[in-house]
Order: structure tokens, then sequence, then C-alpha cells
């Protein structure tokens, strides 16, 4: 009886259990996309396994995201028991043993778990297969290799891990629930936290937050002397930092604006009592929250990062995108159809190992060489996508013959020797030819080198010298982890939003009184709305700024990775700062679903 | 008693449920005035629509058909913002579990009327200090409504009904939830503010001994308004005596 009970307030209450489901399904979708490829062991063989570190870049993504997977699901479970509090209430009232509520509310914690993992592994699976090729694709240019949607052990992952944590959270909203008092139940906890000053605690917390950021700070930029023991350092004392400051600073600037003229106009006093009523209940999730935008901020950053500085290294690896000898006439239709920069033809003679080149043709279009001193300047960083190139003369190419020898296809152990026209055609041997072109850009001009490969026969492109081999084979390698820092940046914004968002909801039932108050005494709807989008995006913003201040400095990390982890920055800020909006906005409108008093209200 | 009624009601309607499914009809014609010395009862057993007719009368629900007036506003013809502005600045409203917003103090309650107008905190002030005093409440402004006596809250609540200067004065089972003496309390002041700032008070309330200081009761039966008496010149205690008598026979 209690179970069809139980079921039925589920049944009435569709739209809230809609959204809660949609949350914990795209969360085990994300976290099974990440794990079949976290875990797909011959896929990381395949596409990360040269890079030292990869694994361990791996372990550290899957622990981070089980960590926020714990954490939204502990959300979530609040949500769902702040729907279901007043029914538990309502059954003991009716003279329901404890026992009895306590399984029911395992029961339906379990079942709830149990679905919304099961589907989310099937979406997960629809959008890996799916999504997944095309965003790789998109991103890297090259299909992965080994790259399979499905795949068993991280299904079992996915299914095993949620189910535990949703045994977890149901044992505790037993114990939580069972715990409490009947009355309780009923009403609600409504006992608000009165925001005080305590100056000198709160002196000290903002000294100790603010000594604890700088030593995380400092850490992390110079993360040559702290090696990999940089990242538990900045985890450490960045996030307690955050909380003491969140803590410390908060209740302090609330109560500020409290004080001000300003506050008395419409709701506004209301939405700030709301804040610091609240305070205490989130400056928790407040640090978590920009802790993780911070690491999904730098994620996404580090991830497109990734792949401009693939193009920008092997563009400056070599003058020439690439040297071809003895062309075809096929070859050379196609080389003209790109976007040169530069384009030059020597003819050579090869005879006991030694390759002859005309002088005159050299001086004519001399050799030109690039390269960059290391380390650079902050301004040669940014220049580094358009690097400059100087040619040789004839002297300093006889100081240097490894300049063009590097362009020579397959003539290991020979020596060059530059002759007269006269001298060269003497020379009892063919006549070759050697092509040297520049691309504009390695990026745009991807698929017409591609199709000047396929016309030399596919050769494999480590024989053709210059910076297109160096492009491909750097983008093979640093492919998965491009994929993986953009990939774990978008799951772990779409988890803090949805840690956020289930937070903020959770509350939600018991503000429905107070607006349904506000609405009796005559606030306008707009002001009702308005006041709700302002508190909201309070909470939003806040952890946002906090979370950019924390990737400013935590992106100094990858100096030691990056040329410069900061370039275009603007990016990847728009990217994650759009997708975040729109969590707001969902925020908002779920709220304002449940808060808001209808036009007439039935007694 | 020869001025304009503040509130005119003119055969009220409200009838529940779709067209195609099965209807309630909560008020069946209803038609009474209210002038602006008034204090006023509506009385009722649970289910005879006086909580139905006093949501219309404060614009939180709408009529089915009729005509609802006060201070000279034809409620049916306000649209959207006006509903919330009428609410605001016309009607004043104390609540059986007080609605207070326990995450603002006392002050800021009762100044949040005021705020909602966008009053600035100077004009404030003073409105608030002077019902405050009026309404004995001024040692607890700066604490929270958790923190004081059902009787307080209630006091509270009234302030904040009162301090913009409302054209009427609704309450619905204001006694309902306090102890006797903090009832007695409570409806003496009501009586008090009736008198001293002529304000109407319109009380609903199943309480004979809450009903025993009006000056008038209606007494509403399935939807109807099926009995009125006045005191008069009767004593308080008469009139209670009176009440409970009407109500004997009123089944």
């Amino acid at each position: 009886m209690l179970n069809k009970l139980a079921f039925a307030g589920i049944k009435s209450r569709l739209k809230d259990y809609v959204v809660l489901f949609f949350g914990l399904i795209m969360s085990s979708a994300i976290f099974y996309m990440f794990e079949s490829l976290a875990t797909n062991k011959a896929f990381i063989k395949a596409n990360a396994q040269q890079i030292t570190g990869a694994n361990f870049i791996f372990l550290f993504g899957a622990i981070l995201l089980t960590i926020i997977t714990l954490v939204y699901v502990f959300y979530a479970n609040s949500f769902l028991m702040s729907m279901r509090r007043h029914d538990y209430g309502l059954f003991i009232m009716l003279g329901a043993k404890q026992a009895k509520i306590g399984q029911l509310i395992l029961l339906e914690t379990m079942t709830i778990g149990t679905i919304a993992s099961v589907i989310g592994v099937l979406v997960g699976w629809g959008l890996t297969a799916s999504v997944g090729p095309f965003l790789m694709s998109r991103m890297i240019g090259t299909k992965l290799q080994h790259f399979s949607a499905f795949y068993l052990p991280a299904v079992v992952t996915t299914i095993v891990l949620y189910l535990v944590l949703f045994l977890i959270a149901g044992v505790i909203n037993r114990f939580a629930l069972t715990k409490t008092a009947v009355l309780q139940l009923l009403k609600g906890d409504s006992q608000p936290n009165k925001p005080v000053l305590k100056p000198v605690s709160q002196f000290l917390q903002v000294v100790v937050g603010a000594g604890l950021l700088m030593v995380g700070y400092y850490a992390m930029s110079h993360i040559e002397k702290f090696a990999l023991s940089t990242i538990p350092i900045g985890l450490v004392t960045v996030v307690l930092g955050t909380y003491f400051l969140f803590n410390a600073i908060f209740v302090w600037l609330i109560l500020l604006f409290k004080r001000s003229d300003w506050a008395n106009h419409g709701l506004r006093n209301f939405t700030l009592s709301q804040l610091s009523f609240r305070i205490h209940n989130y400056t928790k999730i407040l640090s978590v929250v920009s802790i993780l935008i911070a690491l999904s901020l730098g994620a996404i950053t580090v991830g497109i990062g990734m792949q401009r500085q693939v193009t920008a290294l092997s563009t400056a690896s070599s003058a020439y995108t690439m040297a071809i000898k003895n062309p075809s006439r096929q070859t050379n239709q196609l080389i003209n159809k790109l976007t040169l920069d530069t384009k030059v033809t020597y003819q050579q003679k090869e005879a006991n190992k030694v390759i002859y080149y005309r002088a005159d043709q050299l001086k004519k279009s001399p050799l030109q060489f690039t390269g960059f001193k290391s380390p650079l300047n902050a301004k040669q960083k940014n220049r580094l996508a358009s690097p400059t190139y100087r040619s040789l003369t004839s002297a300093q190419l006889k100081g240097h013959p490894e300049q063009l020898m590097e362009l020579q296809p397959n003539a290991p152990q020979k020596s060059i020797r530059l002759v007269s026209a006269a001298s060269f055609n003497k020379l009892p041997v063919r006549t070759q030819q050697l092509t040297l072109f520049r691309v504009k850009n390695l990026q745009a001009d991807k698929a017409g080198l591609k199709r000047i490969v396929a016309s030399m026969g596919n050769p494999s492109v480590e024989t053709i010298p210059g910076s297109y081999s160096t492009f491909v084979l750097s983008t093979a390698l640093f492919g998965g982890l491009e994929f993986m820092g953009f990939f774990l940046g978008i799951a772990f914004l779409a988890m803090l939003a949805s840690c956020l968002m289930f937070k903020i909801l959770s509350g939600a039932a018991t503000d429905k009184k107070r607006y349904e108050m506000l609405n009796k005494i005559g606030a306008r709807p707009s002001q009702l709305r308005g006041s709700i989008a302002r508190e909201i995006l309070v909470l939003f913003v806040l952890p946002a700024i906090v979370g950019v201040v924390h990737v400013m400095f935590g992106l100094q990390m990858f100096r030691v990775l990056m040329l410069n982890p900061y370039y275009q920055i603007w990016l990847p800020f728009t990217i994650f700062f759009v997708l975040y909006m729109i969590y707001y906005i969902i925020t908002v409108q779920l709220y304002e679903h449940i808060v808001l008093p209808k036009l007439t209200i039935d007694k | 008693m020869t001025d304009t009624p503040v509130v005119s009601v003119r055969d009220l309607h409200k009838t529940y449920g779709k067209a195609n499914e099965k209807q309630y009809e909560a008020l069946k014609g209803i038609s009474f005035d209210v002038t602006k010395d008034e204090f006023v009862g509506i009385m009722g057993a649970s289910g005879s629509g006086k909580t139905t007719l006093l949501n219309i009368l404060a614009t939180l629900d709408e009529p089915t058909s009729g005509e609802v007036e006060i201070n000279q506003q034809v409620l049916t013809n306000l649209k959207g913002n006006q509903i919330a502005d009428f609410r605001a600045k016309q009607v004043g409203f104390i609540f059986q579990d007080f609605n207070l917003l326990e995450n603002l103090t006392n002050y800021e309650n009762i100044a949040l009327p005021l705020s909602l107008q966008n009053i600035g905190r100077k004009k404030a002030q003073p409105e608030v200090q002077r019902v405050a005093e009026q309404l004995n409440i001024e040692g607890i402004l700066e604490k929270y409504p958790t923190e004081i006596s059902g009787g307080q809250k209630q006091r509270v609540a009234a302030a904040r009904a009162l301090v913009s200067h409302p054209a009427i004065l609704f309450g619905d089972e204001p006694t309902g939830a306090l102890d006797s003496n903090s009832a007695r309390d409570l409806l003496e002041m009501l009586v008090t503010i009736n008198h001293e700032r002529q304000v109407p008070i319109l009380l609903v309330t199943h309480d004979p001994f809450s009903a025993s200081y009006c000056q008038r009761i209606l007494f509403i039966k399935d939807g109807k308004i099926g009995q009125e008496i006045r005191r008069g010149t009767q004593t308080r205690q008469q009139f209670y005596q009176a009440i409970l008598d009407t109500l004997g026979t009123f089944d």
C-alpha cells in the first residue's frame, strides 16, 4: 500500500521528476562518454601512449570526474528529498513504521538511480557514436584509431558507480529522514541563519584564505620547481582558500549592501536577505563550483590551445611545407592550387655521395630558414603563428649545409657542393629537380596537402621533409590529449552547472511559501521574477569570477607544455560562458516554475 | 453611515472546475456593502465559501460573474501589474499563519509594502515607526519573526498591513493561531485601529468570540448570505450570546 502511495506521489510531481531524471541521465551519459574513452585501452594505446604522462592525465581526469559525479549525485538527491519530505512526514503521521519508511526511501532512491544510469548509458552510447567522431574529426582532422562507442568495461563502471553512489545517498537519506521529527518533516526547516559579523574570525579567515591562495598560485606559476606535486598542492590550497574567502567576504558584502539606501527599492532587500539566509549553505558549493569552473575552463583552454599549438609549432618547424624530389606534372599542378607563400625549384645532380647545386640558382632565389630560440619572450610567443623566414647567402649555406640537407629526401651521409652553371652542366649525371614550397596556413590547406601526398603514391609522411610531416605526426600525437581537454572541460561544465542548479532548486520548495506571501502583499509578478533572476545570477556569477581568477593563475602550469597558454584566450572563455549562461537561464526557468504562484490560488 | 461604500459586492458567483468537468459552485450570488468606518464579520462553516469570498475581494482569485468595487475601483477591470499594485496600496491583509518572511527582520517585513512602491528609506522610516508605536512593537523591530511570540507576530503582520494606508483591512482568521489572551489583545487593537484610522475591517472567522468584536456579521451558508445581525447598542457579551444563538439556529 505504501509503495503505491509513494509512487502516486512521484506521479503527482512528474514535472519535477523529469528535471531530476534529465539531469541524472545527462550526468551518467557524460560519465559513460568519458569512461568509454579514458578506459579504452586499445584507444589510449593507439592515440596517446607515446606521450609521457598521458595515462596520468586520463587517470586524473577520471578521478576528478568521479568526484564531481559524487557531488552531483548528492545535490540531485537533496533535490529529490526536498520534494519528498512532506510526503514521508505524512506517511509517518498516518502511522507508517520508521523501518518501512526507510525501506521506501531506499527503494525509491535506488529505482531512480537504476533507471537514470541505464538510460544514461544508452544515451551516452548514442552520443559517443554520433557526436564523438564528429567532434574528433572537427578538432583533429584525422580519425581516431580503435575507437568504438560501445565499450563494456565502461558500461559496467558507469552503472556500478551510479548504483553505489545512489546506495550511499539512499542510506544517508534514510538515516536523515528517520532521525528528523515528524513535525519538522511536515513543516520543512525554516529556521533562518541570522547573518552575523564576527570581525575577528572573519578577518582571520580573510588572512588565511588569501595566504592559502597565494601559496597555491605561487606553486602553480612555479611548476618547474614543484613538478607533479603542483597539482595536489594547488588543489588543496586553492579549495580551502576559496572557501575561507567566500565565507568571510560574502556575508560582509551582503550586510554592507543591505545597509545602503539602494536596498530599499522594490524587492532588493528581500533578494539580499534570501542570499544571506542561505549563505552558510552555499559557501561550500560556491567554492567547489568556482574550482570546477577553473578546472573546466582550464581544460577547454588547454584543449583548444593545443590544437593551435600544433599548427604553430609545425609551421615554425621548417621553412618549407614540403620538399619534393622530381615532382610529377600532376603533383606540380596540385602544388600550384594551394595558397602558396613561396615556391622554388632547384636543379641538382648526385654523384659519389655528393649532391651538386647551381650556385646561380641558389643566389637568385636563396634558400630560406626559420627557427626560434628558446625561451621566447611573450611577444615572440604571440607571433608564433606567423614566424619570420630569413634567406641564406651562399657563404652561410656553406657553413650550414644541413639547412639544405634536411630538405633532401633519403640522402643520408651525403654532402653538398655549389658549382657554377657551366661545371654543373658538365657533370655526367642526370639532372634532378628539388621543389620546395610553403603554404600560408597548414590547417587551411590540409586537404590539398593530403592530395599532393596521394599524387606521390602515398609515401609515409615521415619520408617527406618539411613542416607537413611534423604537422601530421604531432596532430596524431596530441590529438587524443586535445580532445580530452575539450571533452573534460565540457563534461565538468555540465556537471558543475547541474550541481549548482540542483542546489538552488532544492531550496525552491521552501521558498515557494515566501513568494506566495510576497504575491499576497502586492509584489508585481515582474518584481518577483526580477528578484529570482538576480538572486540566482549572483549565485552563478560569484563562482564564475573566482573561477576565472583561478584559471588565469592555473594556466601558468601549462607554460612547460605550451608556448603561450594565454594565446587568444577569449575563445574558450566565450564557449564556456555561453554554455554557462544557458544553464543559468534553465535554472531560472525551473525555479520560477516551482516557486511562482499561479494567477489564481485555489484554497 | 451615509457615505459611499468602500467595498461593494454585487451578485458574486464563483464556480470551480471546467465546463466539461464536474463543477462546484462555491459562491451563488453574494451582495453586500462595507462603509468607511465599519468592522464587519463574515461567519460560516468550513466549505461555506467564506475563504473564496475573501480571496476574490483581495484579488487573489477571480469571480466567475458579478462585480466587486473597492475604493471606487472595479476589481474585474484590473489587469496584470494593476492587480499587484492594487493589492500593495489598497488592501491590507492579516492571515491566520502570519505570512511573515522569516528571512527579513520585523522592521524589514513591515517596510516591505513601502519598498515595493519604491518609497525610499528616509520616507519609509517614520511611517514604520508610527505604525509600530501604534501597535506597541517598537521594541522588537530588529528581531526576526522566529524570535518573537505568536501574538507579536500577528501585530507585526498587522503593522505590515497598515503601513501603506490601505483602503480596507482584511483578516482571514487572524486569531486562529493565537492563545486567548493574545487573541483578545489583537481584536481590541483592531477595534482601536478601526476607530482611530477610520479604516474598515472585514474579518472572516468561525470563532464567535472573535466575531463578537464586529459591528455587523454576515452568515454565509452554501455560498449565499443566509442571515445578517447587527450589534447596535448591545454590549459585547450580549452580542456574543446573540451570535451563539444565531449559530445554533443557523443550520
